[in-house]
């Protein structure tokens, strides 16, 4: 048995924390992967920061402290994956981080900088999927709030439907801990205190009424949100906080949870625990989560839908969904090609999608110097739809000239049949991997595993909100 | 404790020449030509006695048996011991002689209608005191002689006294326990804790939490035990765990340090499938008694320590009965089992198929003469009986075993979720089975366990001591942290369909989606192929020995050959493609017409000398070989439908053989890769092959690729993946 358990690695490096956690998960006799068992909880830590750059030796000295603290081996690891985000994720610090991971961790899968639906997707992944599967009919809207962002993704029956990033976040306002004496602002605080007409700067201490009127636009904006008030953010303060707007379906009002360091500290209160002391954690953080409690709108739900993972949803996210398992019976003539790293995803097509639009794709996948993906959405039904198919795209690529490996994601099982038929039983000479039963993502990008035992882990980056 | 006789000082007859028993009855005269042909012919007719040519031709037959049986005095019986092959007592009947011989000698001088008589008359303990001076074969043949009344009446007046402990007190008059059986098809521990926490919420688990794993190996059962002893005293509920693997495999547990908290073994009635076939001696039994009398995890505590478990027509299907009938080599076992006083004797008869218990009939009259026999020589009786689909057992028939067990005073039934086993395919009694049977006859679980389950609102009992249904009856939830724990244990269960109870039974939806599942496996099985649904492939036909459906289900070994095999001739191609029914005409109807044109371009995309395809009804696994015997092909890709469990799509899966018949250079490899020196054929298997598992349309494929892997390799099998 033990031979047929896969571990997972999730780090996540963030404005605020970060942190790591390691799974393990059995490969079932279908050649999925099993419920996870989470082996390994890293406790989150604030990102070192020597003033805006990130501490290179830190992260390498943080890394390989969880790695000896989870016993496991980096050869062991079926699957890892890293999330930088916020601050680090600034394009000095992301490359740094990149650096120092991959040192350690050659095989990881890193996704870095500006990719607020995918961050919605692993927060709501990470806290609120078994829950969204245990009310398979109700809508759930998670807020993952953090340092500098509000992820936000609404789900139902475990499927992320919807997803939207705020500017809205507990690390905007830095103080003094045990104070509202202001030590940073970012450019969002400064515009927000500028809208409100409020002249504090650095060095200065917010009064009662200045902090109601910036807690007070945060907690109208989550409203805006969760009440899919899209009008809100058309002000130009209001839409300065918008990075991507979180659309949701028009149906039944969803039931709200939260995640991140905030959404912690909002159960925390709930469950009716004292809150920490003034700005204990140096920022707007508790203030946040008393105003998040009192809000009739957000807390409706606190006691009835309680996420799991709150503060380490996204870790959790990360380790346990980004990574895909393929089906087994793959097409995989040469498994050396593999891995294969940051292909783009140049197309999503039917089966019967119009010849032209096949042409142009394998045309633009010919073009690129590593290889290229192209995803099926609709595959054929029966044997005849397969072979038409086949023959269609054989000579397709028969024109193409294919000097690099191309890879057909598809979701159904079928990957060595069609791999099969389009290189005429592997007499086509191309570099054609067939990959099945992946879920559809939307994404611009995706990473490829080895081989281990008969399948390969495939990851995403570069969502978008189709 | 009890301390184990010496094996060397058990009171033997000497061997006896066998005499013929001839008999009149209403003018017709017969001849049984040995104490085995009468006994096989004393009881009602069963599958397993007829195929093994033992029941008799007819009713009149059989009561002129049961009138010399009868007749003879239980002396007789201790005089003229059944022998094995070799004409000698084997081990498992020298321990069956291990008697009170105080008792006996009182006794000795009866005829067996005479005892049937004084049983009838006197009381539970006398009977237990009787029963300690039988032998197996004394109580198979008073059996024989016993009606549905008589069996239940007698096993009644046993009840509460074959009472054992360990944490919890088993069989005492008033109560019903069961084992919780939480098996899941890959030993998946979150599956594993939802239906342990579903069978507590139901009240079960009181006798046990016994897990069949789907890995024997020290590791798995390692982690298995400790999950099981964590999920154990996580919920504080009294009872003992078990995980069902070897004996020496749970010794190995044990001295690793797991905790064996009580010893399981299957048992059989003849030496020969004991040893051969479960790999167990007596020397090994006892050596294990002592060791978990020593060490094992419950030593401080329990009375009772081991678990065995047994049912009609083990010795049968392994062809090792010695030459007696299924009842009477049961009745051997118990003879065994009572040396080592088990926490538990769990009885399966039905398990097998319908080789051994054709019907409901056949199937109830058994599990009655089983629980009867196990109770006489003073067993703590278990029953579980059970069936498959491809058997004319049924649900009803099964339900109609357990109020009739149950009335005879049965001391635990299985917990199986919705009776239906997600590892091993076959069909049990559920947690709302036994809630019905206790509910329906006044019973109530083991005295410890029942106040653990009123504290957690499982029961509740009322200042009189009358127990109902509590508030949380039925609801895994309350062993659970959170509902997304809940969910994700539940999702790691296959085959759940919802967990909705109506009282104490399943609610209608679940029951609807239950028998509808059950009715398509039964179709699959039942079902003839039809090849006009079979695509446009041109096949030959051949015919195995198996002339009918029923012949076919009864006796595996008929559609193993082939019939008119000298219609054939050589062949010598690359490859041959048989297809055949199997177990589910279903499965192939529903999978070959998507698959056979795939795995043919496969073929044909290759330099490969393809026979034409072969429809082979009514056949099994092995008749690959048997076709082949003939063909001389190089491989044979036999395509079959498995048999059914209880997952309607599932009903429909088909199974891809691969038989690579070994010529000289590679025979001389396999064996000694194998060990088996006579080695001629290596095998490989796809299976799953159905619209829940590999796609028939994908299988073609794979199929392909492996057929020319076994070529190119000139191996299959282990040796085959040992190379790629």
């Amino acid at each position: 048995m033990s031979q047929n358990r896969t571990l997972l690695l999730g780090l996540d490096f963030g404005s605020t924390t970060c942190s790591a956690l390691i799974a393990r998960k059995a490969i079932a006799s279908t050649k999925k992967l099993s419920t996870p068992q989470i082996i390994y909880r890293a406790t989150p830590v604030f990102t070192p920061f020597l003033g805006d750059h990130i501490d290179a030796n830190e992260i390498a000295k943080l890394i390989q402290t969880w790695l000896d603290e989870s016993e496991i081996k980096v050869t062991e690891l079926f699957a890892a994956s890293g999330i930088i985000t916020g601050l680090a994720a600034q394009k000095k610090n992301s490359e740094i981080i990149r650096q120092c991971i991959i040192k350690q961790i050659p095989s990881i899968s890193i996704v870095a900088a500006d990719d607020p639906h995918l961050e919605s997707w692993l927060a709501f992944m990470g806290s609120c999927a078994a829950l969204s599967r245990f009310h398979a009919e109700t809508p759930i809207l998670n807020l993952d709030i953090g340092g500098g962002t509000t992820n936000s993704a609404m789900g139902e029956n475990g499927n992320v439907v919807a997803t939207g990033c705020h500017f809205i976040g507990a690390r905007h306002f830095q103080f003094v801990p045990g104070s509202y004496q202001l030590c940073e602002i970012s450019k969002y605080g400064k515009a927000l205190l500028e809208s409100f007409a409020i002249q504090k700067t650095i060095g200065e201490t917010l009064n009662e009424k200045e902090r109601a009127q910036l807690i007070g636009f945060y907690i109208k904006a989550l409203e805006a949100i969760v009440q899919n008030n899209q009008a809100f953010f058309d002000s130009s303060i209001a839409s300065m906080h918008l990075q991507a707007a979180c659309l949701l379906p028009l149906r039944a009002m969803p039931k709200i949870t939260f995640s991140g360091g905030v959404g912690e500290v909002v159960y925390q209160l709930a469950a009716g625990a004292t809150a920490p002391t003034t700005t204990y954690f140096g920022d707007f953080g508790i203030d946040l989560a008393q105003a998040i409690a009192a809000s009739p709108v957000l807390s409706a739900d606190l006691k009835s839908y309680v996420p799991e993972n709150q503060g380490r949803a996204t870790v959790v996210g990360l380790a346990l969904n980004s990574t895909e398992v393929s089906g087994s019976s793959i097409y995989l003539p040469s498994p050396d090609l593999l891995p294969l790293q940051d292909l783009p995803i140049l197309a999503k097509l039917a089966f019967d999608a119009p010849k032209q639009d096949w042409q142009q794709a394998l045309r633009l996948a010919s073009l690129r110097a590593n290889g290229a993906c192209l995803q099926m959405t609709q595959l054929p039904q029966n044997l005849q739809q397969i072979r038409a198919f086949a023959q269609m795209l054989s000579a397709e690529i028969g024109t193409s000239h294919f000097k690099k490996p191309l890879v057909l994601l598809i979701e159904g099982n079928l990957g060595k049949t069609l791999g099969n038929y389009i290189t005429n039983w592997g007499n086509l000479g191309i570099q054609l991997i067939v990959i099945d039963e992946v879920a559809s993502r939307d994404a611009h990008f995706v990473n490829l595993g080895k081989l281990q035992q008969g399948i390969i882990p495939v990851s995403f980056y570069g969502m978008y909100s189709s | 404790m009890k301390k184990l006789s010496n094996l060397s000082e058990i009171k033997l007859p000497k061997v006896q020449a066998p005499c013929a028993y001839p008999a009149t009855l209403h003018g017709r005269n017969f001849t049984f030509r040995d104490l085995k042909h009468l006994l096989g012919a004393a009881d009602i007719s069963k599958a397993g006695d007829r195929n093994a040519k033992l029941a008799a031709d007819d009713e009149v037959m059989r009561e002129a048996a049961r009138a010399i049986l009868s007749d003879l005095t239980l002396q007789h019986f201790f005089d003229n011991p059944l022998t094995n092959h070799k004409n000698e007592i084997d081990s498992v009947m020298r321990v069956n002689y291990d008697i009170d011989h105080a008792v006996f000698a009182e006794l000795s001088h009866l005829t067996l209608g005479e005892l049937k008589d004084h049983l009838l008359n006197t009381t539970g303990e006398r009977m237990a005191q009787i029963g300690a001076a039988l032998t197996g074969v004394m109580v198979a043949a008073l059996t024989k002689l016993l009606d549905t009344h008589e069996l239940i009446l007698l096993a009644k007046k046993l009840k509460g006294i074959a009472v054992t402990k360990a944490r919890t007190t088993i069989g005492s008059q008033g109560t019903l326990s069961s084992r919780l059986q939480p098996n899941h098809p890959t030993d998946d521990l979150n599956g594993m804790s939802f239906l342990v926490y579903t069978g507590l919420s139901m009240g079960a688990g009181d006798a046990i939490i016994g897990l069949n794993p789907a890995i024997d190996t020290v590791a798995n059962i390692g982690t298995c035990l400790r999950h099981l002893d964590k999920l154990r005293r996580e919920t504080g509920a009294p009872t003992q765990i078990c995980v069902l693997s070897h004996i020496k495999t749970q010794l190995t547990c044990l001295d690793d340090g797991a905790p064996v908290e009580v010893l399981f073994q299957s048992l059989a009635g003849t030496e020969s499938t004991l040893t051969d076939e479960f790999d167990v001696t007596v020397e090994l039994l006892d050596n294990a008694y002592n060791i978990m009398q020593n060490k094992g995890a419950l030593k401080d505590i329990a009375e009772n320590f081991m678990y065995f478990e047994t049912g009609q027509g083990s010795e049968y299907s392994y062809n090792k009965h010695d030459g007696m009938d299924m009842t009477t080599t049961e009745a051997l076992c118990y003879g065994l089992a009572r040396r080592y006083s088990p926490l538990m004797v769990n009885n399966v008869t039905g398990f097998i198929g319908p080789e051994t218990h054709y019907d409901n009939h056949e199937m109830i009259f058994s599990n009655l003469q089983d629980h009867f026999m196990g109770k006489l020589m003073g067993l703590p009786m278990g029953m579980a009986p059970c069936y498959t689909l491809h058997s004319q057992v049924t649900i009803e028939g099964q339900q109609m075993a357990t109020q009739l067990l149950t009335a005879a005073g049965a001391n635990f039934f299985m917990d199986v979720y919705l009776g239906t086993d997600r590892m091993l395919a076959y069909f049990d009694t559920s947690g709302n089975d036994d809630q019905t049977l206790r509910e329906t006859q006044n019973l109530k679980p083991a005295p410890e366990y029942l106040a653990w389950a009123v504290q957690r609102g499982i029961f509740a009992e009322d200042a009189a001591g009358n127990v109902t249904r509590g508030t949380n009856w039925g609801k895994p939830q309350i062993f659970c942290e959170s509902e997304p724990a809940f969910q994700r244990l539940q999702e790691a269960v296959p085959a759940y369909y919802g967990g909705k109870n109506a009282g104490p039974r399943p609610a209608n939806s679940v029951s609807r989606t239950l028998k509808a599942n059950q009715a398509i496996g039964r179709e699959a099985i039942y079902a003839d192929l039809r090849i006009k649904e079979l695509g446009d492939i041109k096949f030959r036909t051949l015919q195995t020995a198996a002339t009918d459906k029923r012949a076919h289900l009864n006796n595996p070994e008929l559609g193993a050959k082939l019939s008119g095999i000298d219609k054939l001739t050589i062949e010598n191609n690359d490859v041959q493609i048989v297809v055949s029914d199997g177990l589910s005409a279903e499965a192939v109807h529903h999978n070959i017409p998507d698959l056979l044109p795939v795995l043919l371009d496969g073929l044909n995309s290759r330099d490969l000398k393809i026979g034409q395809p072969i429809l082979a009804p009514l056949g099994r696994v092995k008749l690959a070989e048997s076709i082949n015997q003939v063909l001389q092909n190089k491989l044979t890709i036999l395509l079959i439908g498995e048999r059914p469990g209880g997952d309607a799509l599932a009903s429909r899966s088909l199974s891809a053989y691969f038989a690579y018949m070994l010529d000289e250079s590679t025979q001389k490899i396999a064996a000694q890769f194998s060990g088996n020196a006579s080695i001629q054929y290596e095998y490989s298997v796809i299976s799953n092959i159905y619209a829940g598992g590999l796609l028939p349309i994908e299988a073609g494929s794979v199929i392909a690729e492996k057929a020319f892997d076994i070529l190119q390799h000139k191996a299959a099998g282990n040796r085959l993946e040992s190379m790629t």
